[in-house]
Parts: structure tokens; sequence; C-alpha cells
């Protein structure tokens, strides 16, 4: 007599939580307060989040809010956009060219690992004080992942479909339009994802150096104040700031990965 | 027990209140904290029944954040927006004077770039409208240009005010004409003069006098250990007298030969350099209560201090009376 065998797949899905991240993000903040508000810590050493709130209000009514926000997006956006287009054009060179695979990678794997933030005295004489040196800053540091992402990203595109692709005639450039740099993507995306958050650290080291506004000289100041409840309201921007760029990430891959 | 031990016990009970009692002191390796390595090096300290470890630092933030968060029982340094923000929460306490900018003392400089003064910053009132080099927010050098402004008439929030974060930074950019201006400790200053790398047009001492540092400690040293402040503030006056005798009197050269040796040995820097950058200590340790007060206002209105910051709860003079 034979039993019906049980089934035994399952488990070990991921399936969406919805309500779970909030609730959690919400439960260490209550936690948090009650015991601010208990007197366990003392506000010099851990401001509370309702004065961390408070904080973040005042900036936003006093209209400096936007000031340093728009002064570190502008940075932001420029040096990702001159770091990450320069290393997109890095990367598929090195991914498609071997003469420039064997003369770059080399170079890449010396150069990458080069903290950014000790080279900030030599862009200062390179660029000055002024916003190219912040932009180069960031520029810099997103260069490389970008580099490195994308190139990985072209080596892993099946050979079978450029196998096949060549088997039809189909020219080199629409190969490499319509068969590599979609294979590329996820990688290219990841790249993008990290290289962002990379641009967000950049940027508050890059305004170490002279800017009077950004998220990274308001966190800074606050450092040098010793308010910290602005330094972790300026903390909690930065974390924002993180959320929107991986939600935009998160937007474009189901926009153009939508054919996997 | 036999009547050896006796004389054992009876003799350890004896020495033991002759043991030095250990505390720690937050401090920069500069010629303003001379006093406390004068007292430190002419035995006044032990002479209280003190040992006193030196907790070295290189800015004055990391001085007070020392004595909040309990690595040091006592600091002395420059009063800073930042001191005020943590004093004003209850944490620090000023018990005593240190350096005061005074006429005649040439401690911090007024300091142009070699382009700006071609271009006509030729003096402290053209500071007006051009860009100002500082280490940072709220420092004891972003408070004078402050006082220059006011007193000169010119509007600071017309100024460039660029943070550096750190001294040497702030040559760079004076030299590269990045900043058209800055406040220079002495030190810096006049070998960047000799250099040609810069110009002095004047002194802050001469121009706006202030309060500048203060021996400080937390309030649970004054409620839980209050003897023991007492006795190292008593010390601290001794070292402050020797300072005074030995640079601002002047009468005992053989004074002056020796507190210089010991500046040296403990700020690690040339006697010569020393010497051209002493500040001025007033000779009993006193400070003014009411300069700290409108520190205190500038940094309020300027909103780089708490509202709530009160310099009555702030100022201690119990053990040293205020000059004011």
């Amino acid at each position: 007599m034979l039993e019906p065998l049980r089934f035994r797949g399952g488990g070990f899905v991921i399936e969406p939580k919805r309500h779970a991240g909030w609730i959690a993000g919400f439960a260490v903040i209550a936690l948090w307060q009650a015991v601010s508000s208990a007197g366990w810590v003392s506000p010099v050493f851990l401001p509370s989040p309702a004065g961390i709130a408070r904080a973040l209000a005042d900036l936003a009514l006093s209209g400096q809010l936007w000031r340093h926000l728009s002064a570190s997006l502008r940075r932001i956006l420029l040096g990702f956009a001159l770091g990450a287009s320069a290393g997109l054009a890095f990367g598929l060179a090195l991914g498609l060219l071997s003469h420039a695979r064997a003369a770059g990678l080399p170079i890449v794997s010396a150069l990458f690992p080069i903290p950014k933030i000790a080279l900030l005295p030599l862009f200062i004489l390179w660029f000055g004080i002024g916003e190219p040196s912040k932009v180069a800053t960031i520029g810099l540091g997103v260069f490389f992942p970008m580099a490195i992402a994308t190139f990985s990203g072209v080596d892993q595109v099946p050979r079978a479909l450029i196998r096949m692709a060549q088997g039809f005639d189909v020219p080199t450039s629409a190969i490499v339009a319509k068969v590599i740099l979609p294979g590329a993507l996820p990688g290219i995306l990841a790249g993008v994802r990290i290289s962002a958050s990379i641009a967000l650290i950049l940027v508050v080291a890059a305004e170490m150096i002279g800017a009077e506004f950004g998220v990274g000289a308001f966190i800074l100041t606050a450092g040098n104040l010793m308010r910290t409840e602005d330094l972790l309201a300026g903390v909690c921007l930065l974390s924002l700031l993180g959320l929107a760029v991986g939600a935009l990430v998160s937007l474009a891959e189901r926009r153009f990965l939508a054919w996997r | 027990m036999r009547p050896i031990w006796i004389a054992a016990a009876a003799m350890l009970a004896l020495t033991l209140p002759a043991q030095a009692e250990k505390t720690s002191l937050s401090v920069l390796k500069l010629a303003s904290s001379g006093p406390v390595f004068l007292a430190q090096d002419l035995g006044h300290f032990a002479a209280e029944g003190l040992e006193v470890e030196f907790k070295f630092f290189t800015a004055a933030q990391p001085v007070a954040v020392a004595v909040v968060s309990g690595d040091a029982e006592f600091g002395v340094t420059g009063l800073t927006a930042g001191f005020y923000n943590l004093a004003g929460k209850g944490a620090l306490k000023i018990i005593a004077g240190q350096s005061r900018e005074e006429p005649g003392y040439k401690l911090s400089a007024y300091m142009v770039s070699n382009q700006a003064f071609a271009a006509g910053v030729t003096s402290p009132a053209d500071f007006a409208g051009r860009s100002f080099a500082m280490t940072q927010v709220g420092s004891t050098f972003h408070y004078m240009i402050g006082l220059l402004a006011e007193k000169k008439g010119f509007d600071i929030g017309k100024m460039r005010l660029l943070a550096l974060q750190s001294i040497p930074n702030m040559v760079s950019a004076l030299q590269g004409g990045q900043a058209d201006t800055a406040i220079l400790p002495s030190t810096v200053a006049v070998p960047m003069l000799d250099r040609g790398d810069a110009k002095i047009v004047g002194w802050a001492g001469d121009e706006t006098p202030w309060q500048l540092g203060a021996l400080f400690t937390s309030p649970k040293m004054i409620d839980g250990k209050r003897a023991t402040v007492e006795r190292f503030v008593r010390a601290y006056k001794k070292g402050v007298a020797a300072y005074d005798l030995a640079f601002q009197k002047k009468g005992d050269q053989a004074a002056t030969d020796k507190a210089l040796d010991i500046l040296s040995k403990y700020t690690e820097q040339q006697r010569g350099a020393i010497a051209a950058g002493l500040p001025y200590i007033e000779p009993e340790a006193r400070f003014s209560a009411k300069d700290i007060a409108k520190q205190i206002a500038y940094w309020q209105a300027q909103g780089h201090a708490d509202k709530t910051v009160d310099a009555r709860d702030i100022v201690v003079t119990r053990f040293v009376r205020s000059l004011d």
C-alpha cells in the first residue's frame, strides 16, 4: 500500500510582506523615544526622535532645508552624471575590446581601492575650493564601481545569444545595441544602485571643504557646533535621499527589465 | 598582634592620605596651555596631592567633548559655539580663565592673500565683503571675524565664510588666493609672512580683546568632588602666577628661561616660536563672565547656539572671582 507522498517543496520563498518593514521601523523609533522620554540616556549623548523631528521641522520652516538639499542635489547629479557616463563608456570598452581590457583592467584595479576622500586636498589644489573639486570627488567615486559593473555586466551576456546573432549575420553595431546592451542592463543597473549610494556618501566628504550649503556641510556644521539633533536630522535627510534613489533604480529596473 | 605589625599598620595609615589622588586634564599642546604645564612641572599639582594625567588633543572641540564623555575630569582650551551648546545642556562649567586677546599680545593675526592685498585689502576694515578662511563654523576664528565686523561696522553676512576644517587647509587656501582673508595663530602667520606667502595686516588683540579660553569641568565634579576641584584650581592658579612672573612681569630672567624650557618640552615647539606667540593670561586666572555672556549672545544671534543656553548656568565664580 503506497501512501500519497507529502508535498515537501515550499518554504525558502521570500514573499512580499508589505507592512513588516514599516512596523519594524516604527517599533525601533518608539522604543528609542521611550528610552529618551524616560530619561535613561542624556540628550547630549543620544537625542530623542522627537528632538530630531523638531530639528528637521525647524530646518524646513526656516527655508534652509531646500537651500541645503538643492546645493547637494546639484553636486550629486552633476558628479553622478559625469562619473557614471564616463564609467559606462569605459566599462563597455573594457567589456568589448580586447586591447582596452588588457590595458585598462589593471589600471581600474589599481585605482579603485584608493579612498577618494584621501585625494580631497589634491583636488582642492587642482580644482580650487569651489564646485569643481566637489563634483570631481563624487564623479571619481562613481566612475570606478560603474565601470566595473558595466564591464562584468557585458561579460555575463550569454555567449549563445551573441553567437546566434552572429549566425544570422547581424551587423556588429546592432549586436551591441540589441543583444549586449540589454543583456548587460541588469548588471549596469546594479552598478547604478551601488554608485548612487557612493555618491551620497561622498557628498558629505566633498562638502567638508569650504561649502556654505549642502546636506553634508549641514551635518559637518552640526558636528562642529555639537548639535546632535541637527546632526542626526541631516543623517535622516541622507537616508531619505538614499531611499529615494533606491526607489528610482527599482522603477528603472521594472521599466527596462520587463523583458526578463 | 605583635607590636611590629601595629607599627607597620600605623605607618601605612600615615602614608595613605599622602598618596596622590589621580585626576586627568584634556588639553592642547599650545603655549596658551602654559599654566597647566608649569603647574605640573613645578610640582604645584603634586603639592595639592594631585597626580594629573594629560590627555592631548589637536582641536578645541575634542577637549570639551572629552570632559563631557568622562574621559577627562578637567579641560582647558578656547571657547567655541560647540562648547556653549554642550555647556548649555548642563554638561560643562567654566571655573577659571585661560588666555585672553589683549592689546600688544600678538596671538591671532589678520591675514590677507597676496592677490587680495594687491587688490586693496590692506587693513582689517577692508575685510568687508571678502572671502574668509576659518577652521570650523563656531570656532574662535569665526567669533573673531564676527567681533571685527561688529567693530568696523560691516555685514558679516556679505562675507563668504569658508569652513576648511584645518589650519593647513586655511594656509593653502590663502597661499593659492582661493581665500582673500583669514585669521591665523602667530605661530603659523609669522612664518607665512616671512616666506612671502601672505600679508599680516593687524592683530586681533589690538582690535577686539576678548576672553579666548577657560578652564572647565563637569557639574558632576563640582557636586561630587568639590575638594578635588578646589585643589586643582589652587594649583592651576599657582601655574598661572608662574606664567605671569615668567612672561608678563618679566622681572626674573631665570624664571623666564625655565618656563620657556618647560613649555617647549610639553608643546614640542621651539623656544623662539613659543616666545613669539605667548597669549595674555590674567595673573589670578580670573575671567570675564560678562564677555562670556556676550559670546553666547553673539552665537545665538547667528543661529549657532541654542536659545536655551544661559551664561549664568555655565559660569561658576566660586573658585575664581570674575573680572567684572
